[in-house]
């Protein structure tokens, strides 16, 4: 048998510690999803049980840290190649937990503990390559500190909720802006997002203070920054590649359009508007879940080590997420039971993405395996 | 193929160095549907007796699918390289990846 050079292999820890991983994923993400179809008035299954109902008022840190912060420190740990890096999607998984057996305060001191390792992973990315995009990701860690320590004083969603969001937008912007490094680089471009970054830091910082002012500078700044993305990212090129380069650059480009509506929406809200449902899920659904079904294909293969064979199918969940983002945030304005039946819809788009993500590694595995027979019969 | 005429620097036998070439270009960076190649992450390849030596490098150190690339780089590179010999795909970040290490064809593509 050959010899391959194989220096690169995950550490035995590591693949052992992927499994749990992958159950607090899910057990954040599913139990996130029943608590915000409470929320929205629907009846999720299990809706008697009392982790339905401490779901349902976690429903933002389960999504944002048991769920998000965990895959991003799973995909940053990957990345570093550092065992010790996976005690922080470890820390935020156990996290949501916690929450779900009603221990908020146990939930909030792992919340924090993730974020300092998670920021310890950073400053190790960032010692390895001195980068405006890994500087921004390092900001990115501080934020998700920032909001989880207002989490643990107790202070309220108008504190907490902009930094969680700048969390997760300033990660998926040092992310865009790397790319950007693949197109020539337009004057002006890198000035005005870090301002946009400034700006995003000090909406969420003015928002603990005077919630109406930073919610204003928040929103707008959302809005500013889904143009600045429209502009300057690479989706606008990829987007006629074909296959998986394209669903992904559909997956940004409509995400981006929801980040600008949802910025619009939160600094109307900001002004006393009914936007809150719409800034809260533009932004959580329409923009970053967008993101997640966009990226999912390629780093599932990396974090899982599963290969998926893409198909023209993944635009089926990524469809249904949007029009019922649409029904949910347009009708539900106008009747509640609009918003209702989008929120069960949203629900079943996750759902849809998570079986296309399942018949696909399928697809691939007997692809593979037939073409494996064959070689080996010739 | 590639249009530059040598993408990389190569030492080895020079029966080696289209086939390297293709293998290493059917490798595709999913996110920008360009090759490895076009991308300019191939650092250098050398072949001697004993190994296939390839220096690779990635855009960013916070990327999570750098194993799967040098994976997808050992599987292309194991079908044309003969069995006798190792295949050794280092990953290096010096000198840091640069623009200016694009082809031609993939700066067409991104409308320099």
């Amino acid at each position: 048998m050959r010899t391959r050079s194989g220096g690169h292999r995950p550490s035995t820890l590591a693949r052992l510690c992927k499994p749990l991983l992958l159950l607090l994923v899910a057990a954040a993400l599913l139990s996130g999803i029943a608590g915000g179809l409470l929320r929205a008035g629907l009846q999720p299954p299990g809706a008697g049980g009392g982790w339905v109902g401490r779901a349902a008022l976690a429903h933002a840190a389960l999504m944002m840290i048991g769920f998000l912060a965990s895959v991003i420190g799973i995909e940053r740990a990957v990345a570093v190649k550092l065992r010790w890096a996976f005690a922080a999607p470890l820390g935020s998984g156990l996290a949501g937990v916690a929450l779900l057996l009603g221990y908020a305060e146990l939930a909030a001191g792992l919340s924090v503990l993730a974020a300092l390792v998670f920021i310890g992973v950073n400053i190790v990315v960032v010692s390895r390559q001195r980068a405006d995009h890994t500087a921004l990701l390092l900001v990115s860690a501080l934020a998700w500190l920032t909001g989880t320590l207002l989490w643990a004083a107790g202070l309220g969603g108008e504190a907490v909720l902009p930094w969680w969001f700048a969390f997760l937008v300033l990660t998926i912007a040092a992310e865009r802006l790397e790319m950007t490094r693949l197109m020539r680089r337009r004057p002006g471009a890198q000035g005005s997002l870090y301002l946009l970054m400034a700006a995003l830091l000090g909406g969420a910082a003015l928002s603990a203070v005077n919630a109406g002012l930073g919610g204003l500078l928040f929103g707008v700044t959302l809005s500013l920054l889904a143009l600045w993305l429209m502009v300057f990212d690479i989706a606008r090129r990829t987007l006629f590649a074909h296959g998986l380069s394209r669903y992904m650059a559909v997956c940004l480009l409509s995400g981006y359009v929801w980040l600008g509506l949802a910025g619009l929406a939160w600094a109307a809200t900001a002004l006393g508007g009914p936007w809150r449902d719409a800034a809260l899920h533009g932004l959580g659904l329409g923009f970053i879940i967008s993101m997640v079904m966009g990226h999912a294909p390629v780093i599932l293969p990396a974090v899982a080590r599963v290969k998926l064979e893409f198909g023209p199918v993944f635009y089926l969940p990524l469809a249904l997420l949007h029009l019922s983002l649409l029904l949910r945030l347009g009708g539900g304005v106008m009747a509640p039971q609009w918003r209702a039946i989008g929120a069960g819809l949203n629900a079943a788009a996750i759902a849809l993405f998570a079986f296309t993500v399942i018949a696909a590694a399928w697809r691939w595995r007997i692809r593979h395996g037939a073409l494996s027979a064959r070689e080996s019969q010739a | 193929m590639n249009a530059d005429a040598s993408p990389f620097p190569y030492s080895g036998p020079e029966a080696l160095r289209l086939p390297i070439l293709q293998a290493l270009t059917r490798v595709v960076d999913p996110e920008v549907s360009l090759s490895i190649v076009d991308v300019g992450l191939i650092y250098g390849v050398t072949v001697d007796d004993s190994r296939a030596h390839v220096l690779i490098t990635m855009t960013s150190v916070a990327c999570p699918v750098t194993d799967v690339i040098i994976d997808e780089v050992e599987t292309e590179l194991d079908r044309v390289v003969p069995a006798a010999l190792q295949i050794a795909v280092e990953l290096v970040w010096e000198p840091p990846w640069h623009a200016d290490r694009m082809s031609a064809r993939a700066k067409r593509f991104m409308q320099w």
